[in-house]
C-alpha cells in the first residue's frame, strides 16, 4: 500500500522561492498528479468493497466528530481523517503540509499571509460543493484548541475568487502552516459546510455531522459505535465500502475480537496481552512509536532540594536502565532515544542514547555529598502507568535513593499539575509523558516554560525562558532553528529533564487487512492511528 | 390513608433532595472536568473558554439551581461529552439495559429460586451443600473475571458466541449470565433462608399434619409466602442491574446505562453522572414508595404507626 500510494502522492515537499513568496512546488506538482485525469480516473475505477471494523480503545466523545471543537489532543484526528478533510494536513510521512482540499498553497516569504487554491470539484457528503466561503466560515468560527491565538494573529480572510482564499496576519506567523496542518493539534483548517452547520447548530451537527472526507457517517450510537460508508465523490480512491468504529474499552475484549475476526484493527494492546497477540500467527502487532517519557524534578531550583545539584540529576540518568524499562513495559517495542521531545515535530533535536553506568552514578552521588543516597518523598508516574513508576523506584535504589510510588487518578493528577509547586512539596520526581504535535515549541511551552500548562512554577529557568521568548518573536528561520536547538541542548546537558524512552502505542491488525508490514496500515508518522483511511485495503 | 401517602411522598421528595445534593457535591469533589477534556498542549485560554461554555465558572449554588431545574423539567442537563440532553442519552440506552437486566433477572430466577428451594427442603443434604457452594461462588467470583473467562472459553476457544457488542440473542448470553450469576447467588441465599423460616412455621406443620402432599405444602403454602421478600429483593436487583451493571457492560461493550455511567465518571461528565444517578434514585424511591403504599393498604397497622 505504501508503494501504491507513493505512486500517486508527492514526496516530502520542497520549498522554493518564487518572487516574494515561498511556493510549495512539490505540493503543486503532486496535486497536479492527483487531480490529473489519471488520478481522477483511478479514483473512479476503484469500487469500494467489504467492511472493516476498528475496535477503539476508549469511549467515543461526540466532539471528536466536529473539527470546530478540536480539543488539541491526539484523539480527534482518528475520526476527522475519516469524516472530514482539511486544506492541508499531516499525511503519511508529510508532517503537516500535505495538500488535501487545497490543491496547492503558498506561504508568503514575509510570513504575513497564506494563500490556498481549492481543489476543483470537491464536495461535502450532502453533495454541496466545498467553497472558499466554507473555508472562511470554518476558520473564523473555529473555537477549539489554538483558536484564540489564530484569532489574535489573523487580520482577515480574503476570498480572492471562487477557488482562492488568502489569510492575512497582523504580524509574521511562521508557525501557521504547522498549526493549521497538524490534525492532532488544531482543527481550524478542517472545512465544515457553513450553511449546514449554521442551520443545525453545534449540537445538531454532532448528531449528523457532514464533512468532505473519504467516509460519510451513516449511523451512530453516541459513544458506542460509528458506521461510515465510502464517499463516492472523494477525490482519492477509497478502497473499503463500510467502515465501523466501535468503542471497546476493555483491552482483553478487543484482543478477543481480533482473534475471532470480529475486529480487523484494534488500538492499544497493553503489555500483559502482547505475548498473546505475538503468539497468534493470524494477527500482527503494530507497535507505533508514540509519546516520550522523562523524569522531572519540580522545585529543583531550590538550593535545599537535592536535585539542585546537576551531579545528582546526572546520577539518576546514569542509574536508569532504559532498555530494561522498554522491555518490561512495551515488550521492547518502544524506542530508547535521547531527547524528551519527539523527533516528528519541527526542530525536534536528535540526541544520542544515554549511558547506563551505575559505578559512575554512585561516584557522582558521592561527589555531590550523598554517598548513602537520600530519600525522595514521592515518585509519581502519569496515570495509569503505575508499573512504570515502580520500575523507577526500584532502579533508583541502586544508587541509594529511597522513594515511594504515588498513585493518582488521572483527574487528580492533572489538577495537581496545574496547581504548581505548592501541590508538590518536599522532594519529588514526576515520571511525565506526552505526545504533542506540530513543533518543539509546543512541548517547551507546555512542559518546561515558567507558567506553562504543566510546568507552572516547577522549573523556571530564566535564561531558557528568555531565549524562548526570543524564539517566539523572531521571524528569521535560521535564528529560530538555532535557538530551538540551543534550548533543547541546554535542557539535556543540564539534566533538567532526564529522558527515559519513547513508548510504543501498540495496535494490532487482523488477517483480513491487506498489509505486507504493519507500517502499511499505520503509515502516518505523526499519529498512532491507521489513517489515511481511504488507503486501507482488505485482502 | 391519605395522610400516610402524603407523608411518604414527602419523605421521598426529601430523599431525592438529599440525593441530588450529595451527587452534585461528590462529582465536583472529583476534580475539574476541563482538565480531562484537554491534554497537554491546550492553552489556559482554551480551558477558561470551555469552563465558561459549560457554566463551570459559575458559583456552586447557581450550578446546583440549574441542575435541579433540569431534573424538574426532566431534561437532566446537557452532557459535556455528547452535547446531548442526558435524558435523551439515558432513554436511548434504557432499552439495551432493560434487555440485559431482564434476561439476567430471568437467569438469576432460574438458578437462584429452584436451588434455594431445594436447598431449604433438603437442608444439610448434598443438594443443600451444592446450593451453598453455588451461592458462595456467585458472591465471591468477580463479574469481570467471570466475563473474561467466558469470552476466552465460549468466544475464542469454542467459537460459539460473539465476544461483545449488541446483536442477536447470542450477544446477550454471556453478559446476562455474568450479570445474573451474582444476583442468582443472593436470591438463592434469601430463598433458602426465607423458605426455612416458613417451613418451620405452625401453619406449614398443620398442613403437613392434615396430610397434604409434600409438593402442595412446599409449592402452594410455603413458597408463596416465602416469595414476598424474594420478590422485593428481585425488584431492587433489577433497578441495580438496569443502572449500575458498569463492569459487565464495559467488558462486553454492551451499550447500556451502566456503561454510560462509566463513561460519565471517566470523563468527569458531571451532568451525565448526576443524571444517571438521579434516574436510578428516582426509580428506587418510586418503587419503595409504591411498595410502602401497598403494604399500608394491605396492612392497616403500618399506616397507623407514627
Amino acid at each position: 500500500m505504501r508503494r501504491d500510494n507513493n505512486a500517486t502522492e508527492p514526496p516530502v515537499l520542497r520549498r522554493i522561492a518564487v518572487g516574494r513568496r515561498h511556493v510549495l512546488a512539490g505540493a503543486a506538482a503532486g496535486l497536479a498528479r492527483i487531480a490529473s485525469p489519471t488520478g481522477a480516473a483511478r479514483a473512479a475505477s476503484i469500487v469500494p468493497t467489504g467492511k472493516l471494523v476498528l475496535a477503539w480503545h476508549t469511549n467515543i466523545a461526540a466532539r471528536w466528530l466536529d473539527p470546530q471543537q478540536h480539543d488539541g489532543t491526539a484523539s480527534p484526528d482518528n475520526f476527522l481523517m475519516a469524516l472530514h478533510d482539511a486544506m492541508i494536513k499531516n499525511f503519511r510521512d508529510v508532517r503537516y503540509d500535505h495538500p488535501a482540499l487545497a490543491e496547492r498553497y503558498e506561504f508568503a516569504e514575509d510570513a504575513k499571509s497564506a494563500t490556498f487554491w481549492l481543489r476543483p470539484g470537491t464536495r461535502f457528503h450532502d453533495g454541496t460543493p466545498v467553497t472558499p466561503a466554507d473555508v472562511k466560515w470554518s476558520y473564523e468560527h473555529y473555537r477549539g484548541a489554538w483558536g484564540e491565538i489564530l484569532r489574535d494573529r489573523t487580520q482577515g480572510i480574503e476570498l480572492v475568487d471562487d477557488k482562492i482564499v488568502r489569510i492575512h496576519f497582523n504580524e509574521p506567523f511562521l508557525d501557521f502552516p504547522i498549526l493549521l496542518g497538524t490534525g492532532n493539534v488544531c482543527g481550524a483548517g478542517w472545512v465544515v459546510p457553513a450553511k449546514y452547520y449554521e442551520k443545525t447548530g453545534q449540537s445538531g451537527f454532532l448528531q449528523k455531522p457532514i464533512g468532505a472526507g473519504p467516509y460519510k457517517l451513516v449511523a451512530q450510537q453516541p459513544g458506542v459505535k460509528l458506521e461510515f460508508e465510502a464517499f463516492a465523490d472523494y477525490y482519492r480512491p477509497v478502497h473499503i465500502k463500510q467502515l465501523t468504529m466501535v468503542s471497546v474499552p476493555e483491552a482483553a475484549t478487543r484482543v478477543a475480537m481480533l482473534e475471532r475476526g470480529e475486529a480487523d484493527i484494534v488500538y492499544f494492546v497493553p503489555g500483559e496481552l502482547l505475548e498473546r497477540v505475538k503468539n497468534n500467527p493470524k494477527v500482527r502487532l503494530a507497535p507505533v512509536v508514540s509519546g516520550n517519557w522523562w523524569l522531572e524534578f519540580p522545585g529543583f531550583q531550590n538550593p535545599a532540594n537535592p536535585f539542585n545539584d546537576k551531579r545528582v540529576r546526572q546520577a539518576i540518568s546514569l542509574a536508569i536502565d532504559r532498555e530494561a524499562i522498554n522491555q518490561a513495559e512495551c515488550g521492547g517495542l518502544g524506542v530508547v532515544d535521547g531527547n524528551w521531545i519527539n523527533d516528528d515535530v519541527e526542530y525536534g533535536l536528535d540526541w544520542p542514547k544515554w549511558e547506563h553506568d551505575l559505578a559512575k552514578a554512585k561516584q557522582l552521588m558521592a561527589e555531590a555529598g550523598h554517598p548513602n543516597g537520600f530519600s525522595v518523598d514521592w515518585v509519581t508516574p502519569v496515570p495509569n502507568f503505575y508499573s512504570r513508576g515502580e520500575r523507577i523506584v526500584s532502579q533508583l535504589q541502586s544508587i541509594g535513593i529511597r522513594s515511594r510510588l504515588q498513585v493518582m487518578e488521572r483527574g487528580v493528577y492533572l489538577k495537581k499539575m496545574q496547581g504548581g509547586i505548592r501541590e508538590w512539596p518536599g522532594v519529588q520526581i514526576i515520571f511525565n509523558a506526552a505526545r504533542i504535535g506540530g513543533t518543539w515549541s509546543n512541548w517547551y511551552d507546555t512542559m518546561f516554560k515558567c507558567g506553562g500548562y504543566q510546568s507552572k512554577d516547577f522549573f523556571c529557568v530564566k535564561d531558557l525562558d528568555d531565549q524562548f521568548q526570543k524564539y517566539l518573536v523572531s521571524y528569521n528561520r535560521t535564528e529560530r532553528k538555532n535557538l530551538a536547538e540551543q534550548i533543547q541542548r541546554t535542557i539535556l546537558e543540564s539534566y533538567y529533564f532526564v529522558p527515559v524512552f519513547r513508548h510504543a502505542f501498540v495496535n494490532a491488525i487482523g488477517p483480513r487487512v491487506a498489509a505486507r508490514q504493519w507500517q502499511d496500515v499505520f503509515p502516518t508518522i505523526t499519529s498512532g492511528y491507521a489513517y489515511p483511511w481511504e488507503d486501507v485495503q482488505l485482502v | 390513608m391519605g395522610q400516610f401517602m402524603i407523608r411518604r411522598t414527602l419523605y421521598a421528595v426529601v430523599t431525592l433532595f438529599i440525593l441530588s445534593l450529595t451527587i452534585f457535591t461528590v462529582v465536583r469533589l472529583t476534580g475539574d472536568p476541563v482538565t480531562l477534556m484537554a491534554e497537554p498542549g491546550a492553552q489556559e485560554a482554551d480551558l477558561a473558554r470551555v469552563r465558561a461554555e459549560w457554566g463551570l465558572d459559575q458559583p456552586w449554588p447557581i450550578q446546583y439551581a440549574a441542575f435541579v431545574a433540569n431534573v424538574v423539567t426532566g431534561e437532566l442537563g446537557q452532557s459535556f461529552n455528547y452535547e446531548m440532553p442526558v435524558s435523551t442519552l439515558y432513554f436511548q440506552r434504557l432499552p439495551n439495559s432493560l434487555e440485559l437486566a431482564l434476561t439476567a433477572t430471568l437467569i438469576s430466577f432460574l438458578i437462584g429460586i429452584p436451588a434455594g428451594i431445594l436447598s431449604a427442603v433438603r437442608v444439610n443434604s448434598v443438594w443443600d451443600h451444592v446450593g451453598k457452594t453455588i451461592a458462595l461462588l456467585g458472591l465471591s467470583i468477580p463479574g469481570f473475571w467471570l466475563g473474561l473467562v467466558m469470552i476466552l472459553v465460549f468466544s475464542v476457544w469454542l467459537e460459539w458466541l460473539p465476544t461483545s457488542g449488541q446483536g442477536d440473542w447470542r450477544n446477550l448470553v454471556m453478559p446476562a449470565v455474568a450479570l445474573g450469576w451474582y444476583f442468582a447467588a443472593s436470591l438463592l441465599r434469601l430463598t433458602r433462608s426465607s423458605m426455612l423460616e416458613v417451613l418451620n412455621s405452625e401453619y406449614i406443620k398443620l398442613a403437613r399434619l392434615k396430610g397434604l402432599p409434600a409438593f402442595a405444602v412446599i409449592a402452594v403454602h410455603a413458597f408463596k409466602n416465602a416469595l414476598i421478600p424474594v420478590l422485593t429483593l428481585a425488584g431492587i436487583n433489577l433497578v441495580v442491574m438496569l443502572n449500575a451493571a458498569v463492569i459487565i457492560e464495559v467488558i462486553f461493550a454492551w451499550p447500556g446505562i451502566g456503561r454510560l455511567l462509566y463513561e460519565g465518571i471517566f470523563q468527569r461528565d458531571f451532568p451525565l453522572v448526576q443524571g444517571v444517578v438521579m434516574e436510578a434514585g428516582i426509580m428506587i424511591v418510586l418503587i419503595n414508595l409504591i411498595v410502602d403504599i401497598l403494604y399500608a393498604y394491605i396492612d392497616p397497622r403500618i399506616r397507623l404507626t407514627k
